[in-house]
């Protein structure tokens, strides 16, 4: 950083497109329907989590209209509410079966309610919330510690490669959620969601290593690196300046990849109960309800909204993902498994 | 050919990783909230019950005793007693012999169903690269990664499994009209095989009811990531220098893609079908969860939220050295069909 004889003075003063322009990598994913289908879900789905997410901070519910999230979580510490929306007038507790509050689709809401009467709809908008922000929790730690650890292992090589990597090969020789179902039995159940993200980031972490590693191994066969070391630069210099720029693509695409996993993982230990506490909007929970509440009795829509949303916003990070591989620069490509 | 040697040096490898694997396992429970003395004696227990207890857990010796007596039951496959409020319930290798074959059956079904479906979806798509049935193949295919094993059972269970079509039972694996030791006799453990070997026709139609959807579900993910795998395996080996020789020879297209392409692509989806097990037995516990079946899946997560520690130990282990050892056979089947791998 100090010394400013790197190329990189050029790069930077470069307008954005044109980089793009001038990355291969950049490029030929924007050339792929695949991927760009993948971008628009995502971008529609983080606009659903902003929408819901500022929603609750701000905005109160109308009357008889769409409950917002603030009232939600207070009904749901006081239990079952009756239902108040105008065009039903009052009564409908008294028609509803017993220990069931709930309404279909268009009855009540736009995606019905569920049986304690909470609007499927908004709760289901506020599930993207939710998810995009603890798989992003997820998937950066898990990432951060990933690299790290690969990139160490690689450039050190020898007994430092071989305690990572060996440590790492114990923990792949997991099923992954059921690895993370033993984890999630160290933390104290109130962390809620938070001891699902720290399993599940112990769970990935190891394949993170394990791709960085490789592509690092790769950058390390260039004699540029010789180079750098050969004039004098420190480890971490050569670390952080040199070999990790030139992993990132590999970097971004599993990144990518496991996002689509995350959100599932962290869906599936809520519907075991052992991630988002009772209450909380997440998809997952959603869905254990409607298998509790809704299977049986055919309420679909207690299990088909939330789920799909979920199965929407995966199959953006898994197109994306797959766009990303394809433009990958092939001798990367094999990093990835 | 495989040479034993090749088989010994990668059975060799996996005695450092099962001992790993053994102490993360320690190590989780062993950080685990909650004393397990007291669950067992009770809240109510005197001190000299409750000492005894302890002892009998082995939780008064020093920790690194606790380890080496650990991992010493453990080669033996001896996790003690479940555990149970006010004493000791039944052996954990028992609880395992119960439940793994219903999980393995389940797993064995839907590998089945996405083998059959997946490797000839993935060989049209890849022939008919570019086509509109090519497309619909990858999207699907995309889609059936994405959708969540507790979205499509629960979708699948409302769509045909309740009025008013109700054509298939919506949990467990056989109806209550059949009481397995009387019905049918125990030979595997796996209820189809079961009730055929028993010549039990009818139990044998309800089992194989019972399984349909739970399998489906399981198989619709199976499928996914199978017709994908063959697909970009067979455009990669379809472009060989040897399968333009065939053609070149005037060997008919049919068989030039199935002697000489579809053999040599197989080779990779050999290795996802090993790998994808893995992920098969995790997405059992949801598939357990949803359809109300009682395999491993299910004795997990209730053991987990009961601290039932032996069971969480034994099944975990159990389940690592399932994964471990079918990687093997992965690998072992790899330098089979490639004989290159082995050198």
């Amino acid at each position: 950083m100090s010394t400013p004889t790197e190329s990189d003075v050029p790069t930077e003063s470069r307008g954005l497109l044109e980089r793009i322009r001038a990355s291969p990598f950049l490029s030929e994913l924007l050339q792929s329907r695949i991927a760009v289908a993948g971008l628009v879900i995502i971008a529609t789905m983080v606009a659903v989590a902003i929408y819901s997410r500022v929603q609750m901070l701000f905005l109160a519910a109308p009357e008889g209209g769409l409950t917002s999230l603030r009232a939600l979580s207070e009904a749901v510490s006081a239990g079952p509410t009756p239902v108040t929306d105008s065009r039903l007038g009052a009564g409908v507790e008294d028609r509803a079966p017993p220990g069931w509050a709930g309404a279909a689709p268009l009855d009540q809401q736009l995606f019905g309610t569920d049986q304690q009467a909470r609007d499927i709809y908004s709760r289901t908008l506020y599930g993207a919330w939710l998810a995009l922000k603890w798989g992003t929790i997820t998937v950066g730690l898990s990432t951060v510690a990933g690299v790290g650890l690969g990139i160490v292992a690689a450039y050190y090589g020898d007994v430092t490669d071989n305690v990572i990597m060996r440590t790492m090969d114990v923990l792949l020789a997991f099923p992954s959620l059921l690895l993370a179902l033993a984890l999630v039995a160290i933390f104290p159940e109130d962390l809620g969601l938070v001891r699902a993200v720290a399993a599940l980031t112990l769970v990935y972490t190891p394949r993170f290593a394990r791709v960085v590693r490789g592509a690092a191994l790769k950058v390390l066969e260039d004699e540029y690196i010789d180079a750098t070391v050969a004039l004098g630069a420190a480890d971490p210099r050569v670390l952080v300046r040199h070999i990790l720029p030139n992993c990132l693509a590999p970097i971004t695409v599993q990144s990518t990849l496991n996002f689509g996993l995350a959100i599932i993982d962290l869906a599936a230990l809520s519907f075991l109960g052992f991630g988002a506490q009772a209450g909380t909007p997440s998809w997952g929970l959603m869905l254990s309800n409607g298998v509790e509440f809704g299977l049986l009795s055919g309420r679909w829509w207690m299990s088909f909204f939330p789920g799909l949303f979920l199965a929407v916003t995966v199959l953006g990070f898994n197109l994306l993902g797959d766009g990303m591989r394809d433009a990958l620069d092939p001798r990367m490509r094999e990093a990835i498994d | 050919m495989v040479s034993k040697r090749f088989v010994a040096k990668r059975l060799l490898l996996l005695v450092p990783v099962l001992f790993g694997v053994a102490t993360v396992v320690f190590a989780i429970l062993h950080l685990a909230p909650g004393d397990p003395a007291r669950l067992i004696a009770g809240q109510r227990a005197s001190r000299e019950q409750y000492r005894a207890v302890r002892e009998a857990l082995g939780l008064n010796q020093p920790l690194w005793r606790q380890y080496l007596d650990f991992l010493v039951n453990a080669v033996q496959f001896n996790f003690g007693r479940s555990y149970q409020p006010g004493g000791f319930g039944r052996p954990v290798r028992e609880v395992i012999a119960d439940t793994l074959p219903v999980t393995i059956e389940l797993a064995v079904y839907g590998q089945l169903i996405g083998i059959l479906i997946g490797i000839p979806l993935g060989i049209l798509s890849a022939v008919k690269q570019d086509s509109l049935t090519d497309h619909a193949t990858r999207i699907g295919a995309l889609s059936g990664i994405s959708v969540p094993i507790f979205w499509s059972g629960p979708l699948l269970i409302l769509a045909v499994a309740t009025p008013p079509l109700s054509l298939f039972p919506t949990s467990g694996r056989i109806g209550v009209g059949f009481t397995p030791g009387s019905d049918f006799t125990r030979h595997t453990g796996l209820v189809t095989v079961d009730t055929l070997l028993s010549g039990n026709l009818p139990a044998f139609v309800d089992a194989v009811q019972h399984l349909f959807l739970p399998s489906l579900v399981i198989g619709i993910y199976s499928t996914a990531l199978i017709s994908r795998m063959m697909r970009s395996s067979m455009l990669e080996v379809v472009r060989q220098d040897y399968v333009r020789t065939a053609r070149a020879k005037g060997q008919g297209e049919r068989i030039t893609l199935m002697k000489h392409g579809f053999r040599n692509a197989l080779i990779p989806v050999v290795t996802i079908i090993g790998i994808q097990f893995g992920t098969l037995l995790g997405g059992a516990v949801l598939t357990e969860t949803v359809f109300g079946i009682g395999g491993i899946g299910t004795t997990l997560v209730a053991a987990i939220s009961n601290q039932n520690y032996p069971v969480v130990q034994g099944t975990v282990l159990t389940f690592a050295l399932l994964f471990t050892l079918v990687n093997l056979g992965v690998d072992v089947t790899y330098s089979y069909l490639d004989p290159r791998i082995d050198q």
